[in-house]
């Protein structure tokens, strides 16, 4: 079978087309990822968080983490601000309340599991999964240690174990994945005595948390963070006091991470489509105007050529002509200057007749000689 | 060599000591200033006049008006030194050295001579003097913090003004005739200030600021002139909290005499006369004469205006709203929670009483409310008329009820006890999740006791604790109340039951009511997270 060349780039042409137009839809239907159906998630309340870090010690337990430098009971490291890392995957801060009632406000920290998490999105490996129970988990057996994933984390979650020389990983909250299999709670929600931590499937959690909203407006600010921060994670906060207040950064937005990098990558098959076209219609456009450049040159050539044969030609007819000319004026003026001299020596001769006798032939070879002269130069 | 080196030594020790002395004077100094300008004043105005007439070139000038007048006081000078009185009224101009702003250079030049001249004349003196450079007045500097606080006229405050002014009403009062354009007193029509002089000057009626000094300070003045007795003419005399606190409180001050009903019926007015049926709900009878005692004004609950008939309220707010009553209805006006004027919205603040806001904090602000809760103040029903009795037009214009208002208060008794203390557990032992700490014994009847010693002298709570277990329920919550409620264990157990994921488990039900009543009533002890204030370890 053969294709044509008109064919082949007809069905490249179309190919390209269609990837445009499917661009095009996506962004048309405002589709979006709500999260896996009854998937899990934990609802964080502010107002009821008291600051006592048995959520961090449970965490520590279940986790099999290291011992703390101090006690669990030592409220004083909360006098400054701290984060997570390799050996804490949650940790609560304190923050002074603005104005109003006086008293401290608690955060705690610890991944947020987004519903489509920056970190899965970075990883070339696929060393993070956003599993349907909602946890977002990581397999140290393909991590290759890049460290994208700590970048990439709009909350600053993953550390990396830099005192581990030879197997390092990145470590991290797993919502207590392997107890939520199970049917367990993660172990910070079982360790908080005030139930400020909430499991549930985050359809429930979302209503439970605008049912206290509602409930208690004068008590709650009325948003929910996580529900669309970041497209929506599965860790949701409520507080009375603005979220920013609490570090929690207000700047996020409610784009998903990985629509930041869609623009870009939606581009790439577009681009493997249409460049061949692209360059072979280039380069075709190209051969054309040289092939026609060529014809147009011998063309201007050849009518140079011509151009100055027919000068030459005319230069030499000219140059004949005036040969011929001056031929036949020196030949006239020879003539003239002979006929004057013979008469001048006939006048003479004439005057010597009455003297003496003198012979006229010698004139008449001189002549023929002037004669051959002209026609050998041209 | 070595004396050389030595010498150096010494130099250099001086030079340190000359250094430090320089350094630690200069923080007694900075030390004795600051101490000074920290003391927070209440006379401290901000000069910017000058925006009449478009934005400022320079900074607003801070002012310290009583440190003025202490000082024109010591040189013998009065008010009159800076303020220009009216040669009619005697009053004097609140402006400085001018009674009304003319124009742009008029007012900066009278700032700059009147200030500048005067701070000149007391250093040629050799007297401390203020600034004459510009940027010494013109800058962002603050000299003091302001503890600045407003002044109102509370009801003792207003008895001792009568008293004072043997009820001579007009002195203050005054309603404006329109047809002679003149100030009028209008005896029975006395309102607050406020109803016409507002926060900023409009049209004619200036603004509540100017109105207060022109008046008040004037009067104060005059009154001190005369040697007889007056109050402050000071900033601080008013607005400084301390001064405040200390002018004297009348414990029992006689009613207003404004023909104000003892009690009265809160009842809707129908729009067309004849339509008896658009009022359905019970009437309300109202304890005005109690009610006056547990505001510090009128204009608690009659915001707009005090005139008109005895109904007050329905004048403007009509069953369904009238443009007067800036289209809020009767319904609304009588229980919107957030608005201070309102019935609802006034009870609603008290619950937040520290008292109070133990048990009703934690309740849901916007549950629905019960018919029976209605009728704690739905009181008295109107009486249906029979076809016979429709003839007069005033039992038409007037729904008719079978009691007096007054009556209907008195018979309402209110809820003085809960159950018999013997009855109340003294200790309840909490045991059930006993794991890492031992048992914890909750002080019971004390908690009881002290709850019910917190409502004792509200008659607003008696009347709404309408049985002897509803205080109770602030902890024994949704369930009926009775002398041995369910256990909370009955409904509280494991956390986060698929079909119940609103309610608490066990373990965080006991921490949240506990620490949650603790935290409203600013209980300090035990501390949250202090787990052996409770819980003793095993």
């Amino acid at each position: 079978m053969s294709i044509s060349r008109r064919k082949f780039l007809g069905w490249m042409g179309a190919a390209g087309a269609a990837t445009m137009v499917g661009k095009t839809a996506t962004a048309s239907t405002n589709k979006e990822f709500p999260g896996y159906p009854g998937s899990h998630g934990v609802l964080y309340d502010a107002t009821r968080c008291v600051g006592c870090r048995r959520c961090e010690e449970g965490c520590n337990k279940v986790n099999e983490l290291p011992a703390p430098d101090r006690p669990f009971e030592d409220l004083s490291v909360l006098d400054e601000k701290r984060r997570t890392d390799a050996t804490h995957f949650t940790v609560v801060n304190e923050y002074k309340k603005t104005g109003g009632e006086a008293g401290p406000v608690f955060r705690k920290i610890q991944c947020n599991h987004c519903l489509e998490p920056a970190c899965a999105n970075v990883c070339f490996v696929k060393a993070f999964t956003k599993t349907e129970t909602g946890a977002v988990v990581y397999n140290p057996n393909v991590c290759v240690g890049c460290r994208y994933c700590m970048i990439a984390c709009p909350f600053e979650i993953p550390a990396y174990e830099y005192n581990e020389p030879l197997t390092p990983r990145v470590r991290k909250c797993t919502m207590c994945y392997p107890r939520i299999v199970k049917g367990q709670l993660p172990g910070c929600v079982e360790a908080c005595p005030m139930e400020a931590l909430t499991f549930g499937t985050r359809e429930d959690l979302l209503k439970i948390a605008r049912d206290r909203i509602e409930n208690y407006p004068d008590r709650y600010i009325d948003h929910i963070y996580g529900e669309r921060e970041m497209g929506g994670t599965s860790w949701l906060y409520i507080s009375g006091v603005p979220f920013k207040e609490i570090g929690l950064r207000e700047d996020l937005g409610t784009k998903p991470a990985p629509e930041f990098t869609l623009g870009a990558l939606s581009g790439v098959p577009m681009v493997i489509g249409l460049w061949p076209v692209l360059l072979t219609g280039i380069y075709a456009i190209n051969k054309r105007k040289e092939k026609i450049a060529a014809k147009e040159q011998s063309e201007a050539v050849t009518a140079a050529v011509d151009a100055a044969n027919d000068d030459a030609t005319q230069k030499l007819s000219a140059s004949l002509e005036k040969a011929e000319k001056d031929k036949t004026s020196a030949i006239d003026k020879a003539v003239k200057k002979a006929l004057e001299e013979a008469e001048k020596a006939r006048a003479e001769e004439e005057a010597a007749k009455a003297q003496a006798e003198a012979p006229e032939s010698a004139q008449a070879p001189e002549e023929d000689s002037e004669k051959d002269t002209p026609q050998e130069d041209a | 060599m070595m004396q050389k080196k030595a010498h150096v030594k010494q130099l250099a020790v001086w030079t340190a000591a000359a250094i430090m002395i320089f350094f630690a004077a200069e923080a007694v100094a900075s030390v004795d200033t600051s101490t000074a300008d920290e003391q927070p004043r209440a006379d401290m105005i901000t000069i910017d006049g000058m925006k009449t007439f478009g934005p400022l070139e320079r900074a607003s000038v801070e002012f310290l008006h009583d440190k003025h007048t202490e000082t024109l006081k010591k040189d013998g000078k009065d008010c009159l030194a800076c303020h220009i009185q009216d040669k009619t009224s005697g009053k004097l101009s609140i402006k400085f050295q001018r009674t009304e702003d003319k124009d742009r250079q008029t007012v900066m030049d009278t700032y700059h001579k009147g200030c500048i001249s005067c701070h000149n004349e007391l250093l040629s003196e050799g007297k401390s003097s203020g600034p004459v450079e510009c940027a010494e007045c013109h800058n962002d500097k603050t000299k003091a913090t302001s503890n600045w606080q407003e002044i109102g006229m509370d009801h003792s405050l207003h008895y001792r003004h009568t008293k004072a002014l043997d009820k001579k009403c007009e002195t203050c009062h005054h309603e404006y005739d329109q047809t002679t354009k003149k100030l009028v007193y209008v005896k029975g029509e006395e309102g607050t200030c406020r109803y016409c002089h507002k926060e900023q000057t409009e049209d004619n009626r200036i603004a509540m600021r100017q109105a207060a000094h022109i008046d008040c300070v004037n009067c104060h003045r005059t009154r001190i002139a005369q040697n007889k007795s007056a109050g402050p003419v000071e900033c601080a005399g008013c607005h400084d909290p301390k001064h405040q606190a200390a002018i004297e409180k009348i414990a029992d001050v006689p009613r207003m005499e404004m023909k104000q009903p003892d009690t009265v019926f809160v009842k809707a007015q129908p729009a067309d006369a004849t339509d008896t049926e658009a009022i359905r709900m019970k009437q309300v009878p109202f304890d005005h004469k109690a009610h006056e005692t547990y505001n510090d004004t009128c204009r608690a609950c009659h915001h707009a205006s005090m005139k008109g008939n005895l109904t007050g309220c329905t004048d403007c707010h009509t069953l369904k709203g009238e443009k007067e009553g800036d289209w809020v209805s009767l319904e609304e006006a009588m229980h919107r929670s957030k608005a201070g004027e309102s019935c609802e919205g006034c009870h609603k603040e008290k619950q937040t009483a520290k008292e109070c806001a133990g048990c009703h904090g934690s309740m849901v602000q916007t549950a629905t409310k019960s018919p029976t809760y209605c009728n704690t103040c739905h009181l008295v029903p109107l009486v249906e008329k029979t076809e016979g009795e429709t003839t007069p037009a005033a039992a038409e214009t007037e729904p008719v009820t079978t009691e007096t208002a007054a009556d209907a208060l008195a018979a309402r008794v209110p809820t003085l006890e809960t159950y018999p203390v013997e009855d109340i557990p003294e200790t309840v032992t909490i045991k059930s999740l006993s794991e890492t700490y031992q048992p914890v014994e909750l002080p019971h009847r004390k908690i009881v006791l002290t709850l019910l010693k917190g409502i004792q002298g509200s008659k607003l709570a008696q009347y709404f604790h309408t049985q002897p277990g509803t205080l109770c329920q602030g902890c024994h919550h949704n369930s009926p109340a009775a002398v041995k409620p369910p256990k909370c264990e009955s409904c509280h157990g494991k956390a986060f039951q698929n079909d119940q994921p609103y309610r608490p488990g066990l373990k965080a039900a006991y921490h949240q009511e506990c620490m949650g009543c603790h935290k409203q009533m600013n209980i300090e002890k035990p501390a949250s997270r202090d787990c052996v204030a409770c819980h003793k370890k095993k």
